[in-house]
């Protein structure tokens, strides 16, 4: 099934302009539930209210303010913050290409898809793809989207272009914030040797197909049996557990009784009686 | 694959690859070549004991082992620097495990594609984990692809010191009487270490849940006739004086130390099948000691008595309808 597009604009990096739509690459499958009145099960909705009037703000009497000072704002117009990037806007400016190998993961942020908006705009896309794949390089670009301007990587994946979303420095928490990192604690080569071992017997090819989201699945057939009209008992029955439970003790214990009374030498010296039911 | 292993004459001139000295070398059984290495690698420092006198013990002791290790999920527990170094337990048979060796696998919470155990189903099996180090074997209480289903109860006796084997033997004896008045037969072996275990056969349709409330009762009616002796919680600071009876292993995720697996003690003792007179003697003499049997003592103690533990494999029982 096709996928539509969540943006458009166009790379650029020297003379080359590639004009191009943007896909998301990743799908979220959280389990997103409604929330429901408990009366009646109706679903309740959200309304955005006014501190002043205690009424309802429809959303075209909404604008942006920010908050310089406890309780005052600055109103800002959408045109005002898009005067901060007017030629950005659209476009994916590419300044430097860098080894992907240098880029840590801990930048990375989400990946999306790039593909040509038209088919003029494939020889340029393929170009653009195919010498990163030769340079083994990747692009690093600036671009705007829903009011922010995002540092992004772009990436030959296969055929395709892969824009990945990056954090900017200033986002990553840097590891000296991070109290109790050992450092100059001292490992003995055997324990390491051992440890090695260790991983090495669990190494093994990334397959991530390998690995699910078993609450989600969990969750999920939790809900289609409830779907189907199924009753979910989660206590199970304790009483009758305890009940079950008081009359075996007691049956062992009555056991036990007996042959104490019965068979007190046989324990002492080992005589027991042989009933054996061999099979 | 019920031969004797034999050698390559290519890798090595000495008929036997164990105990000649050789470090490495190949073994063969029928069709299959097992590679063994660093056979001189000391296991167990204080008695000397090396990887390559542990694949014999466990070769030697294959018809013995291998009709309790048959059709059961393993675990194993390895130490590949020796028993006092590091060790882990592994239950997912390695990745790299040759294409002869049988796997089964179970459901997990925690992995997708399940576990995969490895099954020892012969001699080239056992001969190829014990020279990955797995000095102690741990099998499940179920048999085949029916994990819901244990083929007997057992019972772990372990004693808090200063309680001792004595005390096990005693409370064994208990439990023993205890379940004959129900007309069910139990058999003991050491643990290897300090404690005793007690193996009641079933191999007959039961549940997990049905044995661990059972022997969970058990246990509870053990520690109410004796609480001065017997504790029947987990609970580590509960035990000390105390015997330990441990009903928990009845679940179908637990493993209990198999059979005349060797344990990563000090000394290379092996957990081992005693009769119930053996144990009424030792506690008659207060001797303790007559009951740890190391490698070599195992090897020509079941020349003698055959497998003790025979019965655990046939014999059918119920645990009683209550």
């Amino acid at each position: 099934m096709a996928r539509r597009a969540i943006w458009s604009g166009s790379i650029s990096f020297g003379l080359v302009n590639i004009p191009i739509k943007m896909y998301t690459a990743t799908r979220e499958h959280e389990i997103r539930f409604n929330m429901l009145h408990d009366q009646d099960r109706a679903r309740l909705r959200r309304k955005l209210v006014s501190e002043s009037t205690g009424k309802e703000v429809h959303p075209e009497h909404i604008i942006k303010g920010y908050e310089f000072a406890k309780n005052q704002y600055v109103v800002v117009q959408k045109e005002e913050l898009e005067s901060c990037a007017p030629e950005k806007s659209k476009a994916i400016e590419i300044t430097d290409f860098v080894n992907l190998a240098e880029i840590g993961p801990i930048y990375y942020e989400k990946p999306y898809y790039l593909a040509p908006q038209s088919a003029p705009a494939g020889k340029p896309y393929r170009l653009l793809v195919e010498a990163m794949n030769k340079s083994q390089k990747v692009g690093i670009a600036k671009m705007v989207m829903h009011e922010k301007e995002h540092l992004v990587a772009l990436r030959p994946l296969g055929d395709a272009l892969c824009l990945e979303m990056m954090k900017f420095a200033d986002e990553v928490v840097g590891l000296d914030e991070i109290d109790g990192i050992p450092t100059d604690v001292k490992v003995g080569e055997r324990e390491l040797k051992a440890a090695i071992q260790l991983v090495e017997s669990l190494s093994t090819k990334f397959d991530p197909e390998k690995y699910h989201d078993e609450y989600r699945d969990c969750v999920m057939k939790l809900i289609h049996r409830k779907a189907k009209g199924e009753e979910i008992h989660i206590a199970p029955a304790a009483d009758k557990k305890v009940g079950r439970a008081t009359d075996l003790m007691a049956a062992l214990e009555a056991s036990l009784a007996q042959a104490k009374s019965g068979a007190s030498s046989s324990a002492a010296n080992g005589q027991g009686r042989r009933r054996r039911k061999s099979a | 694959m019920g031969s004797a292993g034999t050698v390559s004459t290519k890798a090595r001139k000495d008929p036997s690859p164990l105990g000649s000295g050789a470090n490495a070398g190949v073994i063969r059984f029928g069709s299959t070549t097992v590679k063994l290495s660093n056979l001189n690698k000391v296991l167990y420092p204080t008695a000397g004991f090396t990887k390559g006198d542990m694949i014999a013990y466990y070769l030697g002791m294959a018809d013995f082992i291998l009709p309790h290790l048959k059709g059961r999920k393993l675990t194993r527990k390895r130490y590949p620097d020796g028993v006092d170094k590091l060790f882990f337990f592994e239950k997912n048979c390695p990745s790299y495990h040759p294409e002869w060796v049988a796997t089964s696998r179970v459901d997990s919470a925690k992995r997708e594609n399940g576990l995969h155990y490895c099954v020892v189903e012969n001699k080239a099996t056992l001969a190829w984990l014990a020279n990955l180090a797995a000095i102690e074997f741990h099998t499940l209480l179920s048999k085949g692809e029916d994990v819901t289903r244990p083929t007997y109860m057992v019972f772990d006796l372990d004693p808090g010191a200063p309680a001792t084997m004595l005390d096990c033997i005693r409370i064994g004896f208990r439990l023993k009487e205890m379940m004959s008045g129900f007309g069910v037969e139990c058999l003991a072996k050491t643990s290897g270490g300090k404690g005793l275990h007690i193996y009641v056969p079933l191999n007959t349709p039961v549940t997990f849940d049905q044995t661990k409330s059972f022997a969970h009762a058990v246990a509870r009616v053990l520690e109410k006739d004796d609480p001065k002796s017997v504790v029947s919680a987990m609970k580590k600071n509960l035990r000390d004086g105390k015997v330990f009876v441990d009903w928990s292993q009845n679940d179908e995720h637990k493993t209990t130390c198999c059979v005349y697996s060797l344990r990563a003690r000090e000394r290379p003792t092996v957990s081992t099948p005693v009769t119930w007179d053996e144990l009424a003697n030792a506690a008659k003499k207060k001797n303790a000691d007559a009951l740890i049997f190391e490698a070599p003592n195992v090897l020509k103690r079941v020349e003698k008595l055959g497998d003790l533990f025979a019965p655990v494999l046939k014999m059918k029982q119920k645990l009683p309808a209550l």
